[in-house]
């Protein structure tokens, strides 16, 4: 339905690319003292800028927390992204802060917080695709096809007139074109147009905040040239969703000493002699945090797909697959040699009948029952924001017999009230899933990935998966960092502690039934599971920390959500999901919204997707909030999406509609209400 | 899979058709097109054959539309009609096997005596298992960078500055500046025009290889190659002609007769493309790279090469092949190597011109769905290049180790060497009768070879050497190669040192086999 409202006029001022965010910030300010304090901490600010060495001496009111690192201070800053460095809300002096403000921001405030937990008495969240009024759906036709139309037109021209721009396309010198006109057409016409939103260089630490490297293009956007100067921007972008992507800190500390120790390869295969101490180690704490016998750890994310799944599953066996799995998922599949179906997103009326069909029909022509059927799914989806029904797949597992593997690269540490993922979330016991198999690159700040399941299958992948004997052993400061924060998140005991109490690996009975409520602490680590080395500072090792990060997060991410939908925007995925994805649908939009967004005071990067991450039409920005983010982040975020998509005329989903004052003032409501 | 034509073809199919049946129902919403539609009904009347085409097409649109890829099998006429009742009991009939079969009391034992180290990896790593220290004949330490002090300072300084993890796939704000700048030391060191990192070394040829080669393309590949590339070939869906493994003889007569097979058919002027290794990570044989690019140039094909090894361990600075040969990296078109060996790091680079570069930052897959590599290692691996850059002698040093290793071990009864003589990994296996790599006899007995083999490994780290077997997937490799020991020398051992541990590998040889007889 197309919606009156959406054709409003933005916000009063239109010149939103010179506004000062901290005045606006000063008048928007509810009381009083909220007002007082925060021009003390402006003047605190302009005092400590007169101080070239703010490193040496802090100043008072920021004298709990540490001191920024010296890059910070490299990085000229204007009075504009000010509020990015340093907390709008001075901390007060009971307040300890550890982390760097840039990195991991400062948040005192316990009402920000939530618990990502299933509630089993309603029923699921199902995805509801909500379909953008009549004419935004014509108009986003329309522009495709008027980018089409423009870049056969260039193409056309281009060929006869322009040779030289297209000499990598034809034949030359009875050499084939490496690239067909057909299959660049996309990347040239379409993706071309907006390069500068995308592949954008970074340096330093992506976490709360991230520095973008600003370019220019002098050449239509063929080529980019890095100016040399530097943004620093709100970091929304970056699967940091437990902030652990932290260049200070406790975790960082213990990956200082592992280098130190351990140097930064291990020089070879897992199977050959790449093997070490730190991966075994490091192998049994994962499986212990996921709550199953075994884990192998593999030095790349997607690799661990790619190679792990062919040696589960190969000629005779059928691997039924979700639409939108991730692409390592996919490649996997195809080298397995196994049978591929697919079933529709998130469906389990279309998985129960796929499974039905290729049961009783059994391989194709022969109609030999299958060896087995591997289902793979994924806890959360990348790029929409879906949680897994898990449930009713594990009801189904019941019936059907099907082995089941879930990749939980984004679930895992995201979902829960123990950030153990999809199985935590919905308290259903991991021994009922097969393989689990996850990555470290999102919600713990390293890199490389992991598949955990029975000693029997993790054997059986240690030898057979392609990784085994041919890929690099993964480095040892990364499994520092896996290690560290891993443990941080169960808390570390210093009693040995019996390792069968922790998790019942039992069958599971005909029924599920969910655990009522998780009565020991859920798999803490003894400390001397850990390196003797690795001395986790106290707030780490109990586990504190990271319950108030995952607490975070889930505010975080609810808060976004909620709050998006109540401004109006179309928004995908499940309520708990650090993914937001924001239907723009209109091609030409994405460039312009990543622009805005990022000329937006303070600066605030964002991801655009379309195809062919996305259908061609549900083109969207996608939102990842991390526990770094403070309540004023994401308030930042709203506001700065109110104001981009009122111009870009963005807002059409259905439902009651707040103002963006009242979204931010009532957040604590609209989060536990949702 | 579907045919994956009919897949390429369905979004611009169901966009076609989608946006035809949306303008028509959004043009009835235009004022005045009542009078359209008012013609259109008189031309009906005047020919009705006209409405009933369009028709046609409408429905047709539909039926695209509603049509579900993965309902295709169902109107097939291998599909049998079951009721409910014969579904639910042929579900509850099914017996699936288990996911993974329990391991083989051998494959247990080899999953056993896989070694782990304690503490640091290096020249002379400690054992978990013992507490013993070892002179290590295994790792891919080649220049020596194990533990080198410069490299774990530049880890560290980047660690506080850039903190792990890069939390991001390159497109998603995963390129760090040190990235890029791993990727210009690179393309400097080589003298290409640009490269592209990738984050596992594995991962990099069987991505670069399906980012090029499509469906209906010419692979001409050595019979010998990698499993890297035996997997990135079977993702590409191309057609693959096999030479005989690093006979230059053999590829020639294979380029000649696809050049004929073309000429035939008149097909049209495909991709095509040579893939090889430097140097042979299953034998370290060494490919004769001039004669190689001769025949490259010659017959227009493009080279892939697989540098894995050679890279950072061959010619004056390590450059590789193109340094020791001295023929130029351009004339390589996607010349593949691997930072994990090489630099003594993580991941792998695809080095080349600058199309080649770009092509692969939007198709290669593995680059653009997996996170960037962790900042420190990029580092590490541009520290690497300045090292070796600096120090050229420590080339020398490994050459000079090589031949002690390979003077040790030619004498040794029972062994026969592989691979080329300067090859950083020497492969040697069991001697016998049959003299060729490669095994096609199914009586071959692989396990009882692979278990003297294991013995000896294993009676040779208890004497205090560190030694692999090169692992294979059996099985699952396009052809089993004979079950061999591979030594890696490294520069960071002595003359001295080296000499005094090949000895220990030839007693061991020695010993195992004579129990044996």
């Amino acid at each position: 339905m197309p919606s009156p409202i959406a054709l409003n006029s933005p916000s009063p001022s239109l010149s939103i690319f010179k506004k000062k965010e901290l005045l606006s910030q000063l008048t928007s300010m509810p009381t009083a003292a909220s007002y007082l304090s925060a021009v003390q901490q402006a003047d605190t600010r302009i005092r400590s800028h007169d101080n070239s060495s703010v490193t040496s001496t802090p100043s008072l009111s920021r004298s709990p927390s540490i001191t920024d690192s010296s890059e910070d201070n490299t990085l000229s800053e204007d009075d504009e992204n000010d509020c990015l460095a340093y907390s709008l809300t001075p901390s007060t002096s009971e307040q300890v802060f550890t982390t760097v403000h840039t990195e991991f921001g400062h948040c005192a405030n316990e009402t920000y917080r939530c618990v990502s937990k299933h509630d089993y008495t309603k029923p699921f969240e199902e995805q509801t695709i909500e379909d953008p009024p009549y004419y935004i759906f014509l108009a986003t036709h329309i522009s495709l096809f008027i980018l089409s139309l423009l870049g056969h037109m260039r193409d056309f021209f281009g060929k006869r007139f322009a040779k030289p721009y297209f000499a990598h396309l034809m034949p030359q010198n009875g050499y084939a074109p490496l690239n067909t006109n057909f299959d660049s057409f996309y990347t040239r016409r379409l993706r071309g147009r907006m390069t500068d939103c995308l592949c954008q260089p970074v340096t330093g630490v992506p976490g709360r905040t991230i520095v973008i490297l600003d370019r220019y293009s002098t050449d239509n956007n063929y080529t980019q040239i890095c100016t040399g100067g530097k943004t620093r921007a709100l970091n929304i972008s970056s699967y940091n969703y437990l902030g652990f992507s932290q260049g200070r800190g406790g975790c960082s500390d213990a990956v200082k000493e592992s280098i130190r120790r351990c140097g930064v390869s291990t020089f070879g295969t897992r199977l050959e002699s790449g093997s070490s101490e730190l991966h075994v180690s490091a192998e049994a704490l994962v499986a212990r945090f996921v709550g199953m016998e075994d884990a192998l750890i593999c030095s790349m994310g997607f690799a661990t797909n790619s190679t792990f799944i062919p040696a589960l599953a190969g000629k005779g066996s059928l691997i039924i697959s979700d639409e939108l799995n991730h692409a390592s998922i996919r490649i996997g599949a195809r080298q397995s040699g196994a049978h591929v179906r697919v079933f529709k997103h998130n469906d389990m009326s279309s998985l129960e009948s796929l499974l039905r069909e290729v049961i009783s029909q059994g391989q194709p022509k022969t109609h030999r029952p299958w060896k087995k059927v591997l289902v793979i799914v994924e806890g959360l989806y990348s790029m929409e924001g879906t949680v897994v029904n898990l449930p009713k797949i594990v009801e189904l597992k019941q019936i059907y017999k099907f082995h089941l593997y879930i990749d939980e690269a984004h679930s895992i540490g995201a979902l829960g009230p123990h950030g153990r993922g999809v199985t935590d979330y919905f308290n259903i016991p991991p021994s009922s899933i097969d393989v689990l198999m996850g990555t470290f690159t999102k919600s713990f700040g390293a890199a490389g990935g992991y598949i955990a399941g029975t000693k029997t299958l993790v054997d059986g992948l240690r030898l057979r998966g392609h990784s085994g004997p041919y890929a690099e052993a993964i480095a040892p400061p990364v499994l520092a960092q896996i290690v560290a924060s891993m443990a941080s998140i169960m808390g570390v005991v210093s009693a040995p502690q019996p390792t069968n109490s922790t998790f019942s690996l039992s069958p599971v009975g005909s029924i599920i039934t969910p655990r009522d409520s998780v009565k020991e602490p859920l798999g803490m680590v003894p400390a001397n599971n850990l390196p003797t080395w690795m001395n986790l500072p106290r707030a780490l090792a109990d586990g504190s920390e990271a319950r108030m990060r995952i607490r975070r997060l889930a505010f975080n991410s609810r808060y976004l959500h909620a709050g998006l939908k109540k401004l109006g925007f179309i928004i995908y995925g499940h309520s708990f999901s650090p993914i937001v994805p924001l239907l723009i649908f209109n091609p030409g939009k994405l460039p312009v919204f990543v622009r805005m967004m990022r000329a937006y005071t303070p600066p605030i990067v964002v991801v655009v997707v379309t195809y062919p991450a996305t259908s061609f039409e549900t083109a969207r920005a996608r939102f990842c909030p991390s526990a770094a983010h403070t309540k004023e982040d994401i308030d930042t975020v709203l506001r700065a999406c109110d104001e981009v998509g009122g111009i870009l005329d963005l807002k059409h989903g259905s439902g009651e509609r707040w103002g963006i004052d009242m979204v931010c003032d009532r957040a604590v409501e609209l989060v536990h209400s949702v | 899979m579907d045919s994956s034509t009919s897949v390429a073809l369905e979004p611009l199919l169901s966009f076609l058709a989608f946006s035809l049946s949306q303008i028509e129902s959004g043009f009835y919403r235009i004022p005045g097109s009542a009078v359209v539609a008012r013609y259109v009904k008189s031309s009906h009347q005047n020919d009705p054959g006209r409405t009933i085409l369009e028709l046609i097409l409408v429905i047709f649109a539909i039926r695209t539309l509603l049509q579900s890829r993965t309902r295709t099998d169902r109107s097939g006429k291998h599909f049998i009609r079951f009721s409910e009742k014969e579904i639910d009991e042929l579900v509850d009939e099914w017996v699936p096997e288990p996911l993974v079969q329990p391991l083989s009391e051998w494959e247990q034992k080899d999953l056993n005596s896989v070694p782990v180290i304690a503490g640091p990896n290096g020249p002379k790593p400690k054992l978990l298992a013992t507490g013993k220290i070892v002179t290590n004949l295994a790792s891919f330490n080649f220049a020596g960078l194990a533990g080198n002090e410069k490299v774990k300072e530049r880890a560290l300084e980047t660690l506080q500055k850039y903190g792990l993890g890069s939390c991001g796939p390159p497109g998603f704000y995963g390129t760090i500046d040190v990235h890029l700048d791993l990727e210009r030391d690179i393309a400097e060191f080589l003298g290409t025009e640009a490269s592209i990192l990738y984050s596992q070394g594995f991962s990099t040829i069987s991505s670069v290889i399906p980012a090029f080669c499509k469906r209906g393309d010419i692979i001409v590949a050595d019979r010998s190659v990698n499993f890297a590339i035996q997997k990135g070939i079977l993702i590409s869906r191309s057609t693959v002609r096999w030479f005989d493994h690093n006979d230059l003889k053999s590829l020639e007569d294979t380029l000649i007769s696809v050049e004929k097979d073309r000429k035939k058919r008149k097909g049209p002027l495909t991709r095509r493309f040579i893939i090889t290794e430097g140097i042979f990570e299953r034998d370290g044989e060494m490919v004769d790279l001039p004669k190689l690019v001769e025949l490259k140039l010659k017959y227009k094909y493009r080279l892939i090469m697989d540098e894995s090894i050679s890279f950072g361990t061959m010619g004056r600075t390590g450059r590789g092949l193109t340094e020791l040969y001295n023929v130029p990296a351009s004339q390589i078109d996607m010349l593949v190597g691997s930072v994990a060996n090489g630099l003594c790091s993580a991941g792998g680079f695809c080095a080349g011109s600058a199309i080649v570069v770009d092509h692969q930052r939007i198709n290669g897959t593995s680059f653009v769905f997996s996170a960037s590599m962790p900042a420190l290692l990029a580092t590490s691996g541009s520290e690497a290049i300045t090292l070796l850059r600096n120090n050229p002698s420590v080339l020398l040093n490994l050459q000079d180790n090589i031949r002690a290793i390979r003077a040790v071990l030619e004498k040794t009864e029972g062994i026969t060497l592989l691979g080329h003589r300067a090859s950083p990994i020497i492969h040697f296996c069991l001697r016998t009768q049959q003299q060729s790599l490669s095994v096609t006899q199914s009586t071959y007995d692989h396990e009882a070879e692979e278990r003297i083999l294991q013995d000896i490994v294993d009676d040779s780290v208890a004497n205090g050497v560190l030694l692999t077997r090169a692992k294979h997937l059996r099985g699952q490799e396009m052809i089993e190669s004979r079950p061999t020991i591979r030594i890696a020398a490294s520069a960071a051992l002595t003359r001295k040192e080296v000499e005094k541990a090949a000895g220990v590998v030839k007693a061991s040889v020695t010993r195992i086999l004579s129990k044996r007889r």
